[in-house]
Order: C-alpha cells, then structure tokens, then sequence
C-alpha cells in the first residue's frame, strides 16, 4: 500500500499516555483468566481524535470504527470522550465480521458495550477478550433480534463455519454462556503493526508504567 | 408588572377533614375497596391529612418516583450526568438468587425503549420514560445502573421514611418469594414535599424531577376531575390488587398541596382509577374550597 493509503488514525504506545488512560487501559498488563492462564493486554491503540472521525473511518465495506467503539457511562471515565483508544486489533476484528457478514447476507449489529471495552469498564466479569478488541456481541442480524437458543445457536454455527477458530459462548443463562446475544471470540490476539512506535522505554520503564 | 401578594389561604377545619373522613368511608362501602390509605400536606397552609398513611402497601409503580429521586442523588454526586449514555440491554437479575429475567415487551406501556434493545439511550430519556409512561424497562435500567443501595442511600439521607426498595420490576421470581417494593401513603407524600419544595439536593435537580413528574402521560386518577388549569406532577401504580397515585397538586394562585391516594382491591375489581379521581376531587374542594362535595 503506498504513502496515500495509510491508515488515517495515528498509533500511539500505550504506555506513553498520561497516567489516568494507563490505568484505563492496562497497556502491556497482564491479567489472568478463570483458569489462572496470563493474558497480555495489547500496548498499541490507535487514536481515534473525534466521534467524527471514528463516524467517517471504515475498516471494512460494511464496519465504520464507531460500531465497535460504543460503550456506555460505566466505561472507565478518562476514555468515555475524546480521543478515544482502542486497541490495533480492531482492524482484523472488522476483517473476520466482513467475512461473517458476507454468510449471513445482511446487516450485522454490534450492542452498545459490544465492541472494544477497556479492562475498566463496569460490566466486565474476569478477563474478557473484549479488552483486546476481538470481540463482538452482536444483537441483531437483519430483522432477527438474538434474544432465543434457536437464533443464537443458528448463527453461532454460521460463524464456526466461516471463521476457523472462532469461540461462539454456549447458550444458556449462567456465567460463560449468553441468552441476548451472539458472543463471537477471536481469542487473546495482540496486533503490534509495522508503523507503530519503537520500543524506547525498555523492560524495566514498562514495567514501572504497569 | 407587580406581584400581585396572595393572601395564604385558611387551613381546612377540622369539621372540613372529617367530612373527607367520611366521604371516603362513603366510597369504601360504595366500592368494596379494601384499603384507602391518604396522607397530604398542604403547603399553602401546612394542613396534614392522614387515614391509613402509615400502612404499607405493594407500591406497584409508585416506586419509580423513589428510583428517579435515586438517579438525582447519583447526578447530585457527580457519578451520572441527565446525558450520560446506558446500554439498553433487557437482561436484569432478579434480587432472589440472581437468576436472569427479562421485561416483556407486551407487559410494557412503554414500547420506545425496546425498540433501542442493543443501542444506548441518555439518563435523563430513560427517566422520562420511567415515570411519563411507566416504562418497565427504563427502570430496571437505572435501577440496574445507579444500584438500590443509592436509591435507599437517598431515602435515608433525606429522612425519608415509609419507602422500601427492594428489587426491580417485573422480577417474578422476587415476587413470589415476597420481596417486593412498599410504600406508604406517608412515605410518599414525604418524597414528593421535598422535591415540591425543592429540598431535593438542588432547587434544580428538583425543579428537572417535577418537570418529568408534570409530563406524566397516565391521568385517570388524581388529575382526571379536577379543573384543567391545575397542575398536577405525578405518578401512578397499578397491579391486579392495588392502585395508587401520588402527586403534586398546583391549583392555580395558590401554594401546591402533595397527595398519595393508595387504595387495594381484590384482583378483578372495577372502578379503580375512579375511586382515586373522587378522593382527589374531594381533596381539591376542601384545600380550595371549589368543587368539593363530601356529601
């Protein structure tokens, strides 16, 4: 891709922001599951400098960046105005739903809260891979609002067929499982891309951000 | 042009509160009502009337008044702004065991919010909902979002008594299990005075909580037979067993008086919103002297 065609928004490492975003954003912190597994949350964000911005930025034919930035007021307060942070990932998140949505043949909804949330944010229970921008949990698919077992589990297969790899959370009521929406899961994944500022603080500064 | 200065209008006597005593006593045989709780505080003239105001009562939708006083007290503390956006999500847990609920779209007077299920809607919007057209939905969500901890917090902060908030709405499993929101007459009255007076945290906060009060869309009961240039900020309540409705009355060139007309029927009773419209009547006449017959 040549010079004209760069990506518009700017990267910025995470752990050169001001104090309160770091806490907001946990850049570089690892964080560990149920399971007690660690999971490295990703250090690069793109800037997204106004609602205006994110309206007018695609990262696919059929995904504007503000669907996936839409939290509500229990996002950690530094990151509920502008500029906003979301995580690299979210370009290859937008990828996968494009292919998703090409299966399903028509409009694909992200929820409110749905898209990237930060590690703050108030609704989150343990690590959610919604913190790495690669998950979505969509609550419409054309006319079909996926609030039963026979919509979500329809689509949750769609997905397993379209997308190797994808986690699709189990239907059901309980922790873990989802009864409003489809919960489609890329996993831990930590985009770092080609332009994103060098590494100058070094193990030791990183450490002392975190 | 001058204030033209009123003069404060005489308290009713005390032959004038027993004829309401006994104008209700009057509609309790007539009805087949099985409670009529009132309690009222004028205050043009500072009249009390109580008849049953200290007894509790499922408060059935009475209670938004209390979630909204709730959401106040968290716009009051700086954690919410009127603007502030919540995720419309109808996935509630019920305060029995925390098992999942939801609010059906068909047991809802209020279908707007539902139809933003997956979207965000504003604070102050989902306030408007809560009270205007008793949107159960609205209330789960500000319940959900400011907690019922804040809500009692701002009862017990303002000496609010006779107001118990317990759960949301439309939590089967609560309400089998007797946990329910109860209100008394009293408790009601209390809540309303302050925000009339506007003693609820800022004459402004209080001043936005009547506003939405006085957009109120459900007027069969203490607004319907007064005359159309009173004023009246209120919320009803309605389930099978009782119907309420608490409000503040603004006749016009004179002082509000605050009232709660709490009445429980058996399930398959008629003429509830009317038996609340005559009190309110009655009510009406003897602080104004016009239109009141307790006869």
């Amino acid at each position: 891709m040549g010079e004209g065609h760069r990506f518009p928004l700017r990267i910025v490492d995470g752990l050169r922001l001001e104090r309160s975003l770091r806490e907001a954003l946990m850049p570089g912190r690892v964080l560990h599951d149920d399971g007690g597994h660690p999971h490295t949350l990703p250090r690069y964000f793109y800037e997204v400098p106004s609602w205006e911005h994110a309206m007018n930025i695609q990262l696919s034919p059929n995904f504007a960046l503000w669907e996936f930035i839409q939290t509500d007021v229990r996002e950690a307060a530094p990151l509920r105005g502008f500029p906003r942070f979301v995580p690299c990932s979210i370009t290859i998140l937008a990828l996968c739903l494009e292919r998703f949505r090409d299966a399903v043949g028509t409009f694909v909804h992200i929820s409110a809260n749905g898209g990237y949330r930060s590690p703050r944010h108030a609704v989150n229970t343990g690590t959610t891979t919604h913190s790495w921008a690669t998950a979505v949990n969509v609550y419409r698919i054309g006319d079909v609002q996926l609030d039963d077992r026979e919509a979500i589990e329809r689509y949750a297969a769609m997905a397993r067929q379209t997308l190797p790899g994808v986690w699709t959370r189990p239907f059901g009521p309980s922790r873990g499982q989802t009864d409003d929406q489809l919960h489609l899961d890329f996993g831990y994944v930590v985009s770092v891309p080609h332009d994103a500022p060098a590494d100058t603080l070094g193990f030791d500064a990183e450490r002392r951000a975190s | 042009m001058p204030t033209q200065v009123l003069p404060r209008s005489a308290p009713p006597s005390a032959a004038a509160l027993d004829g309401l005593h006994t104008h209700i006593d009057a509609l309790e045989r007539k009805t087949g009502v099985r409670t009529i709780a009132v309690a009222i505080h004028d205050t043009e003239t500072g009249a009390n009337f109580r008849r049953h105001a200290d007894r509790w009562l499922h408060a059935a939708s009475t209670i938004k008044v209390a979630i909204l006083l709730g959401v106040y007290a968290a716009i009051h503390r700086g954690w919410l702004l009127p603007h502030s956006r919540v995720h419309v999500r109808n996935r509630f847990a019920s305060a029995v065991d925390g098992h999942p609920f939801r609010v059906g779209a068909d047991r809802d007077a209020d279908s707007e919010v539902h139809r933003s299920i997956g979207k965000m809607m504003r604070v102050s919007d989902l306030a408007v909902h809560m009270i205007t057209t008793s949107s159960n939905l609205a209330t789960n969500l500000l319940l959900d979002l400011v907690g019922l901890e804040t809500v009692q917090r701002a009862l017990d902060e303002l000496y609010i008594d006779g107001i118990d908030v317990r759960r949301g709405v439309e939590d089967e499993r609560a309400f089998e299990a007797g946990i329910n929101n109860r209100v008394t007459a009293d408790g009601l009255v209390q809540l309303l005075r302050l925000v009339a007076e506007e003693r609820a945290f800022t004459p402004e906060l209080s001043r936005e909580m009547v506003a939405i009060l006085h957009a109120q869309e459900f007027r069969s009961g203490i607004p319907a037979r007064l005359p159309s240039a009173v004023r009246v900020a209120n919320k009803t309540g309605d389930i099978s067993t009782v119907a309420h409705d608490a409000g503040v009355v603004y006749p016009p060139n004179r002082k509000p008086y605050v009232v709660a007309i709490l009445t429980e029927w058996a399930p398959a009773a008629s003429g509830r919103s009317a038996t609340i419209a005559d009190i309110s009547h009655a009510i009406y006449g003897l602080l104004t002297s016009q239109g009141g017959n307790h006869g």
